[in-house]
């Protein structure tokens, strides 16, 4: 029995544990096996395979029941989901139902989540940018959140890194507020998009239009080749899984590349429980799984465990890592584990028609979406009466306008004979938010869920400050509209929950002190070095860009570090 | 064998006394009758000329799945009641049921439409804006009048509108 016992401990150590198996999970994987580490990549959810799990990919629109509608019962039993941009028939089966998994909402909020190999990789908007030094800077300089302990040198080899393997589509703009990368060939703005960006430069300095840089392959590099992924093809249906592996995913991408290492054992169908510690070693040493098959706990060993169950799930695993050493979460000393959770203020749009340029419309689809606004407020000094920024995402586009009135044959012939509108203008924001103590996620005393992980109270909002930065982006891109010619400018508030724009950070931050943060600039856990976090937990603020490549770019820069640190022993 | 709702395949779950193909519902309560007055408005609505019409593309079961899976409660009490006042007032004015009504007549008659009140109207718009939708989302459509791409393989910001005749892709 001795020997049984020894040799079932034997099987379920691994040199490396990493918990989650989305973007950052994913990267971490495939940096841990090439550099010849046994791996472990828990997953809660079940296993998809590139192409093989995309039931929806090739089905025409005529071929879904109810034209990519969900149902009414649908809404009504998953408001949550429903509220999604992306979750539609086509895509409903890689979403989380609000019933699989409760969680308690202090103050409304929209957790949206991905439970499957992959994770929300498979259903992200693939929008990605690097950050800045001023970004990195923002917080000591605006005396808000902790220093940042690494600036943008810090990661900038490791953004190019992960830019060269994923494949972005991108110019070089040269714009101090968005370094460029490794890009492809960037997609163009088509003529409305490219006045737009014009008249900016003609009428305000340093308010730029670019080219979106997206997580596409404009012009697939021999490395993306050998990944298995050819050139996107401009379908635009990239929530369904795509079959070209146009677009990065873990499923598409990292997975398959760290499978071929021969080091990875992929284990779907496992909550992570807790992470172990040993107090006598002074370390983690290990992952206690919970089989979401059996119910059964399955404890794992390694030598170094990341931490990457996306920003929510990662703050609720290590609070509920607890021994005597650390009984209120793993490394949480100082009781700031869960706090400054922030977001992305996503509510504002700016709509506009346009009469210019009616010679020309578009053709095809562009997987970029149009333009993107780098942030411009507060960038060099503080210039406004709340802190730091906003960027946005700007595009335009002709419709066909189809006469739906009357009966008979003339309805018939207004359905298929169409016009084309005039030009018509969109933008969103993507504001910052600031990481505020009182934005915080903590677990209940008593309910567990059914895989007997302590439900997660949620109480994060909005606040004053963030209604000021929205004013200045309904004010400045109305001036900016104006000052392009455009017409029947229209604001919106589309009233969104926080938590809908998908870019929860924080929780488990980095920072110099570990009085005052819970990672250092390794993203270490301070008080345990063996645990590393590298996904949106450990963001110390946000930004304006979309995160996913940060997570990517330190998750293969912790990597780098966690080996060297195992091979010098 | 299968057939094709507004392109949805739909297994005959039952065939009507009358012998038409229809569909199981699980909200709405439609009787014979019902559907075959659906069929004739979604055929007056969109006719078969040179090419199919609402009631060959089987839109009036589109609209009946629509109503019974995607509306709530409040829509489907609407949607019948509106369906059995609807019946009533084309039978008043035509003399005869919608159905065996004449082509010209019955157009006639959906013109003016707002003569028959709130319900009718709200009725109505339902049953045009689904028979629409499946209409233009329908196989039929979407292969050979107003070609949907799947695989576009292409980008062009600056499309020339004298390019443009001809080509509906989008």
């Amino acid at each position: 029995m001795a020997n049984l016992a020894i040799d079932s401990i034997k099987e379920r150590t691994f040199d490396a544990i990493v918990i989650g198996s989305g973007a950052s999970g994913g990267w971490a994987a495939k940096e841990l096996t090439e550099r010849g580490l046994k791996t472990l990549l828990l997953e809660r959810g079940r296993d998809v395979v590139h192409v093989k799990d995309y039931p929806t990919t090739n089905l025409y629109p005529y071929e879904f029941e109810h034209r990519g509608e969900t149902t009414h019962a649908d809404k009504q039993a998953n408001p949550i989901a429903n509220r999604c941009y992306a979750y539609k028939e086509d895509s409903q089966h890689f979403f989380v139902k609000d019933d699989e998994h409760p969680y308690v909402q202090e103050k409304e909020f929209d957790w949206i989540r991905g439970y499957q190999v992959g994770g929300k990789s498979l259903l992200w908007a693939r929008q990605t940018q690097r950050w800045s030094e001023y970004d990195f800077e923002g917080p000591a300089r605006d005396g808000f959140a902790v220093d940042w302990p690494i600036r943008f040198a810090d990661i900038a080899p490791w953004y190019s890194h992960v830019e060269r393997f994923v494949g972005i589509a991108g110019n070089r703009d040269g714009l101090a507020t968005l370094p460029d990368g490794e890009f492809l060939p960037g997609y163009p703005l088509n003529a409305v998009e490219d006045h737009f960006r014009n008249a900016m430069n003609l009428h305000y300095k340093g308010r730029h239009v670019i080219s979106a840089r997206c997580a596409h392959l404009s012009q697939p590099q021999p490395i993306h080749i050998q990944q298995g992924r050819v050139q996107c093809q401009n379908r635009k249906l990239c929530q369904r899984g795509c079959p070209f592996g146009g677009y990065f995913s873990s499923n598409s991408s990292t997975i398959p590349w760290a499978q071929k290492t021969g080091n990875l054992t992929l284990r779907p169908h496992s909550v992570a429980h807790s992470v172990l510690y040993d107090e006598a070693l002074g370390r983690a040493v290990g992952v206690k799984v919970i089989d979401t098959d059996s119910l059964e706990e399955i404890d794992f060993y390694a030598k170094v465990i990341f931490v990457n169950a996306s920003t929510l799930n990662t703050n609720l695993i290590l609070l509920n890592s607890v021994s005597s050493r650390f009984p209120d979460g793993l490394g949480n000393d100082n009781g700031l584990m869960g706090k400054f959770v922030a977001f992305h203020n996503y509510t504002a749009r700016i709509s506009a028609e346009y009469d210019g340029l009616l010679q020309y419309r578009t053709d095809g689809r562009n997987p970029a979406g149009g333009g993107y606004i780098p942030n411009f407020r507060n960038v060099e000094k503080q210039e406004t009466d709340f802190l730091r920024g906003w960027a946005a995402a700007f595009s335009a586009s002709r419709y066909e306008n189809r006469d739906s009135s009357g009966v008979g044959q003339v309805l018939k012939h207004g359905l298929l004979n169409s016009t084309w509108s005039n030009w018509r203008v969109g933008s969103h924001m993507m504001a910052e938010t600031i990481p505020k103590e009182h934005n915080r996620v903590w677990l209940d005393a008593d309910r567990k869920d059914k895989w007997g992980m302590p439900l997660l109270h949620v109480s994060v909002d909005y606040a004053d400050d963030d209604w000021k930065r929205r004013q200045d982006y309904y004010d400045r891109m109305a001036e900016m509209y104006e000052s392009a010619g455009f017409t029947n400018i229209k604001t919106q508030d589309d009233g969104r929950r926080p938590g809908n724009d998908i870019h929860e950070m924080g929780g488990i931050r980095m920072g110099h002190d570990p009085k005052t943060s819970l990672l250092n600039k390794w993203n270490q856990l301070h008080l345990c070095q063996n645990v590393y976090v590298t996904d949106g937990a450990c963001m110390t603020s946000t930004a304006t860009q979309n995160p996913t490549l940060t997570y990517m770019a330190l998750a293969a820069r912790a990597v780098d570090y966690a080996v060297n640190q195992l091979k010098q022993g | 064998m299968l057939y094709i709702a507004g392109g949805t395949l739909v297994l005959p779950a039952c065939f009507r006394q009358s012998g038409r193909t229809t569909i199981e519902l699980t909200h709405l309560v439609v009787s014979d009758a019902d559907e075959a007055m659906l069929e004739t408005l979604v055929e007056t609505l969109i006719p078969a000329t040179d090419n199919p019409g609402g009631k060959a593309l089987l839109l009036h079961l589109f609209v009946l799945k629509m109503v019974d899976d995607c509306h709530g409660p409040e829509d489907q009490q609407s949607f019948a009641e509106g369906l059995r006042v609807f019946t009533g007032w084309a039978r008043k004015e035509l003399s005869v049921g919608f159905k065996d009504a004449e082509k010209e007549k019955r157009e006639t008659l959906l013109a003016r439409i707002d003569d028959a009140g709130d319900l009718v109207g709200k009725f109505f718009s339902l049953v045009k804006r689904r028979a629409i939708q499946g209409y233009m989302n329908s196989k039929y459509v979407m292969t050979n009048l107003v070609k949907y791409e799947l695989v576009p393989g292409r980008y062009d910001g600056y499309f020339p509108m004298e390019k443009a005749d001809g080509i509906t892709a989008k």
